[in-house]
């Protein structure tokens, strides 16, 4: 016990000083807040068998629960060589404060999530709303999600298909946290969920998810303000100022709202869907006819399964893009694709897991793009193929975490190599040190472009 | 003949009166002692994992490492039974550490197939399917393992009732698949009254104890002898978990469909709140 109280002040000051810190560089005052974690966190410094019922605190799930919590975080990465475009050497240079709070009114679940975060790359404060959403019931079998929310839905790791909300491509490639690669969007999800069909598991039903994003929402893409992309006109990475890439978007109107829908079921241990998506590409792949970037319309048809598979999970998922361009003889415009991908994970030994993925981007009416696209040198290839591979491990009473995930395309001739380590100090304070490594043969494929983007980052997070 | 006959009635009346009699008495009285090791470990198993139909708690967990650093871990859990001693359900939701907050784990446990888990991810509203896995590995960083939470299948080890003490049940357990566990063996102390496991001692390959698990409180919940505070102990490294259980409740009439992926994106609150009183 002597060790404990010796070092808790100890990391009462880090913890005062990194919110000191934070709060200089946000501009808010979040004093208050910190010592509410820290008063919570006291209590159980007790002996076991005086453990008050004061110090189960508050039911979270009631209004009286209702509490201001979060975390700050510093972040700094830098490139492992120049970017001969961009002058700027770091990658992720933040003081970022995050703020929760939630609150039930009546049945309805109120959730506001927030960052202010200083930017050292982009200069300047920032804020990101990352929801700010109600959750209610309208029957016994719907559940509405209003509001700014994330969503998520389909099979793959970090490879997607039939999953059309929101990236986040410049927070995945500078190292902030994964949850970061799902930007939000301002959307009403509702789901219904069906009448069970016999047996005991609660399992056998169909249900219905239908979300309506009214303002389209694309992906936070690379525009060449944090990392140069590679531009086939000129035929070099460009970027910002000059290279900065604003592409055309869609009026404001009813009709370029995005709609998804979600057919599902469980079978047993088995997992269904079916989707459907209309809206438009979520990164401006296609050019108008003033070679303006632009996103075109695009409808997605797909469908998944989940389940076990000798003793792990296995995963297959195919999605059809039908774009704007169905003969192909558009080189403005991206050409319809059937998109595939299976995966298989398991646990190799104890707290080893294992994940391999196999994905297939097939572009149709392929013999029309190369026909009408000026024998360009930077033509996708017909079947684009990308292999992932994930190793997570877990040791020290999973306090330490070593992840691996990389990317490599054995067409494309490129690979993205994502190592990290996360380390938990305690249950307030975290380490994450870790790379985003791109390389290819090529300097204008998928993720070769990429090349000089290459970062190693650490952060660290103090929760409350 | 007939007196032959008479005789046999009466005998056999004699003999309904007496078990008639002792069935009366055996739930007021001294049991007598059971004497079949598998019996005793199926009861044992019933009592620790599934006592009514249905049930909620809120646990939080105190790990403590050799060096004394503290982590806490809160969720309130869920189980609903689909069958006595066999399948169940699980829906595990956590809001402490931070880190952890919002977190639900949900697991379909099968006695006669792998368990189905998943993860609901509330910061990338990622609903995540993991494999079962090696079930003797650390809970949430405790030093209870998975099994110890949702209970180790009773076919996977050979039982045998080693000794009837006044208050206790014996048993001693090795494995079926030696290679599958960490442990050469382990012995459980029962207790004879309540049948719950109070303490378990695990043995390695030099018959050493070098893990313990102990059952420090035990409290009547409607009726059924119910843990309300255990301790592992890791007696290698020196470090500990105490798990404490709150606001209990048997028998609640949950529905199957609160075990699907509609809990996991939007939690029952029905279930999740903290009863009054």
């Amino acid at each position: 016990m002597s060790t404990i109280k010796s070092v808790r002040p100890g990391q009462r000051w880090y913890a005062l000083a990194l919110g000191v810190l934070l709060a200089g560089g946000a501009g808010v005052i979040p004093g208050s807040v910190l010592a509410g974690g820290l008063v919570q966190a006291d209590n159980w410094a007790e002996e076991d068998e005086s453990w008050g019922d004061d110090s189960w605190g508050d039911d979270q799930t009631e209004s009286a629960g209702a509490a201001l919590q979060g975390f700050y975080e510093l972040g700094v990465g830098g490139r492992l060589h120049n970017d001969p475009v961009l002058d700027e050497n770091l990658t992720l240079a933040e003081a970022r404060a995050r703020l929760e709070y939630g609150r039930y009114f009546d049945d309805t679940h109120f959730t506001l999530k927030g960052d202010i975060f200083a930017d050292g790359v982009e200069h300047g404060l920032q804020g990101d709303l990352r929801e700010a959403m109600f959750a209610f019931s309208v029957s016994d079998n719907i559940d509405m999600r209003v509001g700014q929310q994330v969503l998520t839905w389909g099979t793959g790791d970090l490879l997607f298909l039939n999953d059309l909300f929101a990236k986040d491509w410049v927070s995945f490639f500078s190292g902030r946290e994964d949850s970061y690669l799902k930007a939000p969007s301002a959307s009403i999800k509702a789901s219904y969920y069906g009448l069970n069909l016999g047996g005991s598991g609660g399992d056998n039903g169909v249900n219905l998810d239908l979300v309506w994003t009214p303002k389209f929402t694309h992906d936070r893409f690379i525009d060449g303000e944090r990392f140069s992309y590679f531009s086939p006109m000129v035929g070099t990475n460009v970027a910002a100022p000059s290279g900065y890439f604003v592409p055309e978007e869609p009026d404001q109107k009813f009709e370029n709202g995005e709609f998804a829908a979600r057919l599902f079921g469980r079978q047993g241990s088995t997992e269904w869907a079916l989707y459907g998506y209309q809206g438009f590409w979520k990164r401006p792949v296609s050019m108008t006819p003033d070679m303006r970037g632009n996103f075109d319309r695009l409808t997605a048809l797909g469908a998944s399964v989940r389940g076990n598979l000798a003793a792990g999970i296995a995963h297959a998922e195919v999605a059809w893009y039908e774009g704007k361009d169905s003969n192909g003889d558009d080189p403005l415009r991206a050409n319809d694709q059937f998109r595939a991908l299976m995966g298989y994970e398991q646990e190799l030994v104890s707290d080893l897991t294992m994940g391999v993925q196999y994905y297939l981007e097939w572009t149709q009416d392929y013999d029309e793009l190369r026909r009408t696209d000026g024998h360009s040198p930077y033509r996708p290839d017909e079947y684009r193929q990308v292999m992932t591979l994930r190793l997570s491990y877990r040791l020290m009473q999973n306090n330490l975490t070593l992840n691996w995930f990389s990317f490599w395309s054995p067409t494309d001739e490129d690979y993205y190599l994502r190592p990290s380590v996360r380390y938990r100090l305690d249950d307030a304070w975290s380490v994450t040190v870790g790379g985003n490594i791109f390389g290819g043969e090529e300097q204008h494929t998928f993720f070769g472009q990429f090349e000089d983007a290459s970062n190693l980052y650490a952060r660290l997070r103090y929760s409350y | 003949m007939p007196e032959f006959i008479s005789s046999t009635i009466t005998q056999r009346f004699c003999r309904g009166a007496i078990v008639a009699a002792l069935l009366a008495i055996t739930p007021v009285g001294q049991a007598a002692d059971l004497t079949d090791a598998q019996a005793i470990v199926s009861q044992a198993n019933l009592a620790s994992y599934y006592r009514g139909n249905d049930g909620r708690s809120e646990a939080r967990m105190l790990i403590r490492d050799a060096q004394g650093r503290e982590q806490v871990r809160q969720f309130t859990i869920l189980r609903r039974d689909r069958e006595d001693g066999g399948d169940q359900d699980f829906l595990v939701a956590f809001s402490r550490p931070a880190d952890v907050r919002n977190t639900v784990f949900m697991v379909a446990k099968h006695t006669q197939a792998e368990d189905d888990r998943w993860l609901y991810l509330p910061g990338l509203d990622l609903v995540k399917r993991i494999s079962a896995g090696d079930k003797r590995t650390s809970f949430v960083g405790s030093h209870y393992f998975y099994e110890d939470v949702s209970g180790r299948n009773l076919q996977e080890d050979n039982h045998r009732l080693v000794e009837t003490t006044d208050q206790h049940y014996v048993i001693a357990a090795t494995p079926q698949d030696p290679v599958s566990v960490e442990f050469k063996s382990y012995k459980v102390w029962i207790d004879k009254q309540t049948l719950l496991p109070m303490t378990i001692e695990y043995q390695d390959e030099a018959g050493k104890v070098y893990r313990k698990v102990e059952v420090l409180k035990v409290a009547d919940v409607s009726g059924f002898p119910t843990v309300t505070q255990s301790r592992v102990s890791d007696l290698r490294s020196g470090g500990s978990t105490t798990m404490q259980f709150r606001f209990i409740r048997y028998d609640l009439g949950m529905d199957a469909a609160v075990f699907t992926e509609r809990s996991l994106r939007k939690p029952p609150r029905e279930w999740l709140r903290r009863p009054e009183s």
